[in-house]
Parts: structure tokens; C-alpha cells; sequence
């Protein structure tokens, strides 16, 4: 297991998930190596013969950021084909493609790089951000990326309230969005009415790529501002307003026509070439000519000419693919543990190997049992720590573990992983040893010491003890699965409990709603327990399950949602103070607080740590790395730097 | 007859309002909307969508009308300017998502009902007029087979040994160079050489059913006095079954043409999906998931269209084949 290595090594954050990278980490050296000798690929090399496009010299910035490969310096050609779902699978291509934000992650997920941005200065209140851009840099039309595209970006585009009714969580700290001026061509200031010391790190996600997502010259056609014309446009274009034809044309993070647009330019290491639209049957991108990275010898990357990716409507065809060989790296929608035997046995035949994932999350079945439930005896009854006490000491993690999860984990609570440097014990293992006894005299001295005629405990208020728990059959079926052994060990201890499987629009409206009496997912926060701490504290407007009402009293200060308890609040005033602070040292002293008061209320509870996924690499597919984290902040493989994967035959 | 028509088709249009409305209600029904599954499925990958957008998303969608509001806006859009709105999901106009799959429905459907006929209909005559002989019970045997294997599994094993042991390409009705190209002759070449694979595997499940209804109504037809008397007249025995008893036994044929046209969009779902076809069919079942009530309305508006335009057609071709039915 992987987090063995973790363990054995230091605690220092720069260390953690030092055993991802196997092989050498990927790094940036001193910009200008040898950028002026610089290769391009023979499909390029050609075209600027012809005439159709400028010398390498003139595309590349004068100093371009330089990227070390993985393993070794690649060859150009090439077309990898990785596989998308039917419908809503826009992230498969963001994950690979799209992550070229102002920063990016390091392989190990625990330091945020210069990208775009080629360095920066934050003020010590952690208020200010400026960001110095790279010279040089052009949009894949050749049009040259400056302040004003991000000053673009964030003032006209995100923050007209026509196009956005509420700016991006991101880029609004205490309830005023940001403030974005340009100093000069190649520096912007980003002014926060707040401290917001984790705006680096967030800049780094996925949902941090605004500020790079809209060239001024060709998205600004579509806004009023900039073109008087733009009635007629959007007649013309047969949508019925202007923001439907902004967001056709130029997309937004997050949604399919991000990419079916070939037009609009980007700063990806690939363009479109056959668009993401509702009739296709597959994706092509084609490399960017002006993409701005090289590899340490100064060739231009990418080094693969063309991605493509197939569509698949069923998982069941990909998995078949897979092992047929037809694709060369995939582990979305393969990855769970019930494809692993399948596909180490067909190592072989489909000449791959395999990729191991490492779980950003910290627990693999999270129980959260409804504290705010509309019942006032339920919501009692839950609110009764000695009673989840009790639930959490009845349950046999162990069987769970060998019969669910073929002993790939171990018994866990929550918090971030083992190995982690804010690592909390008692946190993590409070009440996972299997004590049916001690179980039965807690709930005997809660006041659950009647029994009904069918053998199972009776509330003080004569009612029998019984509650559901939502979970999605066709999203977790390990879920249910343990969910089913879970209720075979309560009934032991005189608990009833009713597994519910629902359908997943079902179980948000069900959440939403605060109408369900429990439920389970995956908890969160194992890696990135700045990013997402529902499981520390009422954090999460939809995942805090255990407390939905407070979660709003907390977005909506105080407005919305039910005052929380206490130790909530605390710990609302412990990550706020968390969220400003950017030193690390000091910030993980705030959280260890934060994580005590968490520890003592057990409010949810665990079953076992987060198993890892797989996925597949083929043998021929190099530069790859091996392990890498699996999270949505660390967008795999993106941030492994797909420019730099290349074949070797 | 064309007093007939006309009345069918002016009844067809209340038909479709009214059928048009209980579909945007029905697809409606299932709790939350197009932005909570949005989210539920973002939220598969563990990816998360930002709260705020998602809230604007809402707005932007007018999710938050009245049903009858957004029904009527809808509708008025469809009536007045041909608009069937926008597909929340791919931000793209509703018609040109449908159209574009259309054309390979088409012509997936009717290349596996010819070869549905084209089994069925000789081994049904076969089976009647050979009755209880060994070729009889064996056809019989296989074609209970053909049945009772699900078309899913069928094409899940299939498409494993044609990709495992044989390496084939698996899935979708092109090879990837035909994938975008134009219509070409070498094009339509690929397309046949794909297109087997499904056309038996939806063939088989259906070929069953129509031997046995073939085969039970020549039974029927075979032991009557007019079968008799042409025998007599001395026919020769295949021009008198092609000329009486076949004709009448395909009256369950025609009018199962008022299906046929619905199930070119909805008959191969689990099929399509399962092999990867372009069909309209994955695009219907996903829009239904997805509660992208404008794609999926439109699919369900066209479905009811062409369930109406079928039934015509088959009463009409009925009147035309079977002398014994009359429109009045």
C-alpha cells in the first residue's frame, strides 16, 4: 500500500506523497536553456516552409518556460487515445488538457508552480496578488496572451452579473468579488477586500483557470460592451440571447462547449480540432503551433501530434477497449477496484500496465447520520453522542475491509491520511475497534434499553429505533455493499437500519432538502483538507450531510440555515482564521484546533480509509508517471504534464 | 379513402398537444432538475461545480418557472419559429442534435427490419407447412434461443470475442478515418462492414416473435376451403401460397408499421448503447438522464409524431393489402 511509504517518511508537507513520484520529480529549470535552438515538430516544420505559419522563433516567447521530461527527452508523433463517457465528460478533456491556469500543482500536490504567471508577489496580509506574466506568450491563433486577456477575463467577463449572477466562489472573498488591474502588459494586480492566503492553492484547481479561459480579442466580439453589433450576432447564430452565444463560443470551465468550439483560441498544448458536441462519437485535438513550453533540449511541446478520444455510451465497451489494447492511458471510468483483477489479467494482451491512484479523499464510506433531521426525537436520538459512539463500536471494520474491499484498507474515521504532516490521530481513530459490548452498555445508558418485540432497541419515546440510509446504487455499489454489512453488525447490537438505494437526483434533492435521516459518500479531505473540509466542520452546503442547516447558517452569515452549536462556531472562526493565514506552519497549528474540537464531537462516522484506484498506461506510452494523486484539485493527469507523455514506437 | 386521411390528420394535431404536454410533465416528474443531475454527475468524478454557478445556472435556464410557463414558452417557440429550444447540455439548438443522428437511425432500422423479414417470413411459411418435422422443431428451438438471449448480452459477448480473440475494431458504425469524413463509396463500405454486427444482434431478438405469428396465422389460413378449392384448380403449391395465404398472414406485419417508426428512435436503446452506435437512441436516453427537458421533449414530441404517422400508414396499406378490411 501506498501509504506505507508515506509513513515511513518524514512529516514535512514538502514531503508528503514523496512516493508518487517513483522516478525523478518534474521540475522547471532557469528558463532560457537553449530555447533559441529550438525543434519543432516535422508537421509544423512543414507548414512554416510553406509559408502557413511564422518560425518556431517568432511563436515561442523569448524565454520559454522549460520543462524537464518525466524519464527522458521524447520524439514527436503520435496520437493518444484515452476514453470519454456520452454525456456530460467535458472534465475527461479539462483533466488532460485545460490546466494551463496563471499556477499549477507540483507532482506531489503539495506546492503550487510558477505557469503561466512566471512568478509573483502576495502583501503580508495575503490581500494583493501580483502576478507576473510570461513575455511573449501567444494564444494558439497567434495573438499575443497579456495583462489585458486576465484583466478581461475577471472584469468584463466574470464579473458582469448578466453572464454570471454571482461572481465564482474563488473570486470573492467576504462577499466582494475581486479586483483585477493591469500595472503593465506583463503584470496584474489581483486586489481581495479580505485575506485570502489559500487563493494560490485554489488558482491551482480546475476552478482557478478563469483568469486564462477568455482571449480579449476574439470573446470580446461577444459581449455588448465591445461590439455594438452584437443584436444582429445573435440572430444570426439563431440563440436566443447574448450570454448563449458568449457561452457557446467561448464555454466557461466547466461545460461542454468549453470544447466544441475549434475557433476559439486557448492557451492549451491542444486546440480542438473535431469538437465535443451532442451527435459526436469522438473528440480530436490537434497540437497548439504556438504553445509556449519546451522540453530541456528546447523542443517545442507537445510532443504528441493529436489526442483522441473515443465516446463511449457504456463503461462496459471501454473496459473492452482497454484490454483490447485500444487505449493508451485511461483510468477515468475504469478505476474502480472490481476492474482490477480484469484488467491485470489482461496485461498483457492489451500490452499496458498499470497506474496506481492515490485517494485524495480521506474515507471510503462516510456515514452521516442527520443531527438537524425535522423529527425531534430523530434528530435527538443522532445528536446523541454516546449513541453514534455506540453505531460507530458495533461495526466489524475489518469484514467490511477483507469482503468489500479485498483488505486493501484499513479502519479509519476521518482526517487527513496517515503520513500526512496534520495527520490527527484521535481524529482519525477514535471508536474503529469492533466492541459489540461496549456498544450495547452505551446504548443501554443513552435510554435505548427497551426492545421491541422483533428483538431490536426501542427509543425513551417507546418508538422502535430505525432509520435509513440514502446511498446511489449505480454510482457506489461498494457502498451499498458495505452498507449491507454494516446493517448485519447493528442488528447485532439491536440497531435497525434500512439501506436505501435511490437514484442520485433523488438523494441531492433529498439532502437539499434536509429530508433524509442518514447518508454516506465518500468523505473528503485526505490530501486536501484546506480544499475540503465538510467532514471537519459544517463546511459544504450539499456534502456536510450531518448538518445541512448549518452548513447554510455558516455560507450565508447567519442569514440562512440553523445557528450551529458552539464548537461549530469555533471552528467556522478556526478556518477562517486558517484561510488567512499564509504561512504553512501557522495555518497547520490552526487546523490541528480545528481538527481537536472536530475529534470531540464525533460527529460522523467512518468505516475505513480510502482505497485507491488503477488505471492503465500502454507500454509504449512513456513520461508517465506511475502513481499519482486522484483528486479533482489535482486534476489528473493533468497536472503530470501530459505535453511532455511520447511514444517510443 | 382521402376524406379518411384528411380526418386522421386533423385528429393528430389535439393528439400531439396533448401528448407533447404529458411527456414535458412526465420528464419533469423525477425530483430535482437539469442542474441537480448536472452537479449528481460532476459529482460522480468527485468533481465539484462552484456553488454560485450553479445557482446562476439555474436562473439562466428559467428552471425556476412555473411547469406551465416553461411548457407554453416552449411550445410557442416550436409553433411560431420551428424553435425547439436549446439543449441545456450541449448549449447547441435542440433540431440540429436530433436531425444530425437521424440519418444512421434510419438506416440501422430499416437494414434489421428487412433482415428481421427476411428470416422470419420464409422459416414462418416453412414452419406452417412443414408443420412437426424436424426442420420445424429445430427452427422453432432456435428461434426460442434467439429470444430469450437478451440483445445486450448478446452483443457484450459478441463484441468481447470479436475484440479479444480477433482484434476487430468493436463499437460505433464507422472505421476512426470514416468517422468525420464525407460520404463516399469507400465510406459506405465501412459503414456495411460495421453494420452486420447490430443489425443481427437487433434481427435475433425479433425474428423470433414474427416466425411464430407467421407461422400460427398460415396455420390458420393453410386448412381453408379456398386453399383447397385453388390446390384443386391445380395451382402450383408456392404461386398459391405466395398468392393467398401469405397475404393475409402478414396483416400482423403491416400493422405493426405504426411501431416500427417510434422504434427507430427508441426500439435499440440498450443495443446502441451498448455498441457504441451513433443512433438517435443514446442521445434520447441520455437527454432523459440528464433532464435536459428541451432535447428529451423534442425526442418524445417526434416519437408520438411518427407513432401517428405510422398507424396511418398502416391502416391505409391494410386497406390496400387485406380485402377484407374496409375504412368505412
Amino acid at each position: 500500500m501506498h501509504d506505507e511509504e508515506f509513513r515511513s517518511r518524514g512529516v514535512t508537507r514538502r514531503t508528503i506523497l514523496a512516493g508518487l513520484s517513483a522516478t525523478a520529480a518534474l521540475s522547471l529549470v532557469p528558463r532560457g536553456a537553449a530555447a533559441a535552438e529550438g525543434k519543432e515538430a516535422p508537421q509544423l516544420a512543414a507548414m512554416v516552409k510553406d509559408g502557413k505559419l511564422p518560425p518556431l522563433a517568432e511563436r515561442l516567447p523569448p524565454k520559454p518556460m522549460v520543462v524537464t521530461p518525466l524519464e527522458k527527452v521524447g520524439t514527436y508523433g503520435g496520437s493518444l487515445r484515452r476514453g470519454l463517457r456520452g454525456s456530460s465528460d467535458h472534465n475527461g478533456i479539462l483533466r488532460m488538457v485545460g490546466n494551463q491556469s496563471l499556477v499549477r500543482w507540483n507532482m506531489e500536490f503539495t506546492e503550487v508552480l510558477p505557469n503561466l504567471a512566471e512568478r509573483w508577489e502576495v502583501s503580508a496580509d495575503a490581500t494583493i496578488f501580483t502576478f507576473h506574466l510570461i513575455p511573449g506568450v501567444k494564444w494558439s491563433d497567434g495573438h499575443p496572451f497579456t495583462a489585458d486577456d486576465v484583466v478581461f477575463a475577471i472584469e468584463d467577463c466574470v464579473k458582469n452579473t448578466e453572464l454570471y449572477s454571482s461572481t465564482p466562489a474563488q473570486l470573492a472573498v467576504a462577499g466582494k468579488p475581486v479586483l483585477v488591474e493591469k500595472i503593465d502588459d506583463q503584470t496584474v494586480k489581483f486586489t481581495f477586500a479580505a485575506p485570502n492566503a489559500l487563493y494560490l492553492e485554489n488558482l491551482a484547481t480546475p476552478l482557478g483557470q478563469h483568469p486564462t479561459l477568455f482571449a480579449k480579442h476574439y470573446c470580446s466580439k461577444f459581449l455588448p460592451k465591445y461590439n455594438s453589433n452584437l443584436d444582429a450576432d445573435v440572430k444570426a447564430a439563431g440563440v436566443s440571447s447574448w450570454t448563449e452565444l458568449f457561452r457557446a463560443k467561448c464555454g466557461d470551465i466547466e461545460i461542454p462547449s468549453r470544447w466544441s468550439n475549434p475557433e476559439k483560441p486557448v492557451l492549451d498544448p491542444w486546440v480542438v480540432k473535431e469538437p465535443y458536441s451532442g451527435g459526436a462519437t469522438r473528440v480530436v485535438m490537434e497540437r497548439n503551433p504556438y504553445f509556449w513550453q519546451v522540453d530541456t533540449e528546447g523542443n517545442q511541446l507537445p510532443y504528441i501530434d493529436e489526442l483522441n478520444f473515443g465516446i463511449s455510451q457504456d463503461v462496459e465497451s471501454l473496459m473492452l477497449n482497454v484490454i483490447s489494447g485500444k487505449i493508451d492511458i485511461q483510468e477515468r471510468h475504469i478505476s474502480v477496484l472490481a476492474n482490477k483483477p480484469t484488467l491485470s489479467q489482461n496485461m498483457q494482451k492489451g500490452d499496458y500496465r498499470l497506474l496506481s491512484l492515490v485517494p485524495s479523499a480521506a474515507q471510503q464510506c462516510q456515514i452521516y447520520l442527520n443531527m438537524t433531521h425535522k423529527d425531534p426525537a430523530m434528530r435527538k436520538m443522532f445528536a446523541d453522542k454516546s449513541f453514534r459512539q455506540a453505531l460507530s463500536l458495533g461495526v466489524n471494520r475489518q469484514e467490511i475491509i477483507d469482503i468489500v474491499y479485498f483488505g486493501q484498507s484499513e479502519p479509519y474515521q476521518t482526517g487527513p491520511r496517515p503520513g500526512h504532516p496534520w495527520y490527527h490521530e484521535k481524529l482519525a481513530r477514535q471508536f474503529t475497534e469492533f466492541d459489540p459490548d461496549q456498544a450495547n452498555a452505551l446504548l443501554d445508558k443513552a435510554g435505548f434499553d427497551k426492545k421491541g418485540q422483533n428483538g431490536m432497541r426501542l427509543r425513551p419515546d417507546g418508538q422502535p429505533v430505525f432509520f435509513a440510509i440514502d446511498v446511489i446504487p449505480t454510482l457506489y455499489p461498494d457502498l451499498v455493499d458495505t452498507l449491507e454489512l454494516v446493517k448485519s453488525h447493528w442488528a447485532e447490537i439491536g440497531i435497525d437500519m434500512k439501506v436505501n438505494t435511490i437514484e442520485r437526483a433523488l438523494y441531492y434533492t433529498r439532502g437539499d432538502d434536509n429530508a433524509h435521516d442518514a447518508a454516506v459518500w465518500p468523505g473528503p479531505g485526505g490530501l486536501d483538507p484546506m480544499l475540503d473540509p465538510r467532514d471537519y466542520f459544517a463546511f459544504h452546503p450539499q456534502g456536510s450531510r450531518y448538518a445541512i442547516p448549518w452548513t447554510l447558517w455558516y455560507t450565508s452569515n447567519g442569514a440562512k440555515g440553523e445557528e450551529p452549536p458552539e464548537s461549530q462556531k469555533k471552528r467556522f472562526k478556526l478556518f477562517d482564521e486558517a484561510r488567512s493565514t499564509a504561512d504553512i506552519d501557522k495555518r497547520g497549528a490552526i487546523m490541528k484546533q480545528l481538527f481537536d474540537l472536530a475529534a470531540d464531537e464525533f460527529e460522523t462516522v467512518g468505516i475505513c480509509l480510502a482505497v485507491g484506484g488503477f488505471g492503465i498506461i500502454r507500454n509504449n506510452l512513456r513520461n508517465v508517471p506511475e502513481k499519482e494523486p486522484d483528486s479533482w484539485s489535482w486534476p489528473n493527469p493533468g497536472p503530470a504534464l501530459p505535453q511532455q507523455f511520447t511514444f517510443t514506437s | 379513402m382521402l376524406k379518411f386521411i384528411v380526418k386522421r390528420l386533423l385528429w393528430m394535431i389535439p393528439s400531439l398537444f396533448a401528448v407533447s404536454f404529458l411527456a414535458f410533465v412526465l420528464i419533469q416528474l423525477p425530483p430535482g432538475d437539469y442542474v441537480t443531475t448536472y452537479i449528481a454527475t460532476l459529482a460522480a468524478s468527485n468533481e465539484i461545480i462552484d456553488q454560485n454557478t450553479a445557482a446562476s445556472l439555474r436562473e439562466r435556464f428559467g428552471l425556476g418557472d412555473p411547469l406551465l410557463i416553461q411548457y407554453f414558452k416552449w411550445i410557442w417557440g416550436i409553433i411560431t419559429e420551428g424553435d425547439f429550444g436549446i439543449s441545456f447540455e450541449w448549449q447547441q439548438p435542440v433540431s440540429g442534435l436530433i436531425w444530425e443522428r437521424m440519418a444512421l437511425t434510419l438506416i440501422l432500422a430499416v437494414a434489421s427490419l428487412l433482415a428481421t423479414w427476411a428470416i422470419a417470413l420464409p422459416i414462418g411459411v416453412y414452419s406452417a407447412v412443414r408443420k412437426y418435422s424436424i426442420g420445424d422443431y429445430m427452427f422453432t428451438a432456435f428461434s426460442f434461443l434467439g429470444l430469450s438471449i437478451p440483445s445486450f448480452l448478446l452483443a457484450l459477448v459478441l463484441m468481447y470475442i470479436a475484440a479479444v480473440e480477433f482484434g476487430q475494431d468493436v463499437g460505433g458504425l464507422f472505421s476512426p478515418q470514416y468517422e468525420t469524413a464525407p460520404w463516399s463509396l469507400a465510406k459506405m463500405a465501412d459503414l456495411l462492414a460495421h453494420l452486420w454486427l447490430p443489425v443481427i444482434i437487433l434481427a435475433v431478438s425479433s425474428t423470433a416473435s414474427l416466425i411464430r405469428v407467421m407461422r400460427a396465422n398460415m396455420l390458420d389460413e393453410l386448412p381453408k376451403p379456398y386453399v383447397t378449392t385453388a390446390r384443386a384448380k391445380g395451382l402450383s403449391e408456392f404461386r398459391l401460397l405466395t398468392k393467398y395465404p401469405m397475404r393475409i398472414a402478414l396483416n400482423p406485419f403491416i400493422s405493426t408499421i405504426a411501431w416500427l417508426l417510434p422504434n427507430l428512435i427508441s426500439g435499440s436503446v440498450v443495443v446502441a448503447i451498448v455498441l457504441n452506435l451513433p443512433t438517435a437512441a443514446p442521445l434520447l436516453l441520455q437527454a432523459l438522464m440528464a433532464q435536459d427537458m428541451y432535447l428529451a421533449g423534442a425526442f418524445v414530441l417526434l416519437i408520438c409524431a411518427l407513432t401517428l404517422i405510422g398507424s396511418l400508414i398502416s391502416d391505409i396499406l391494410l386497406a390496400l393489402v387485406d380485402p377484407r378490411i374496409r375504412l368505412e
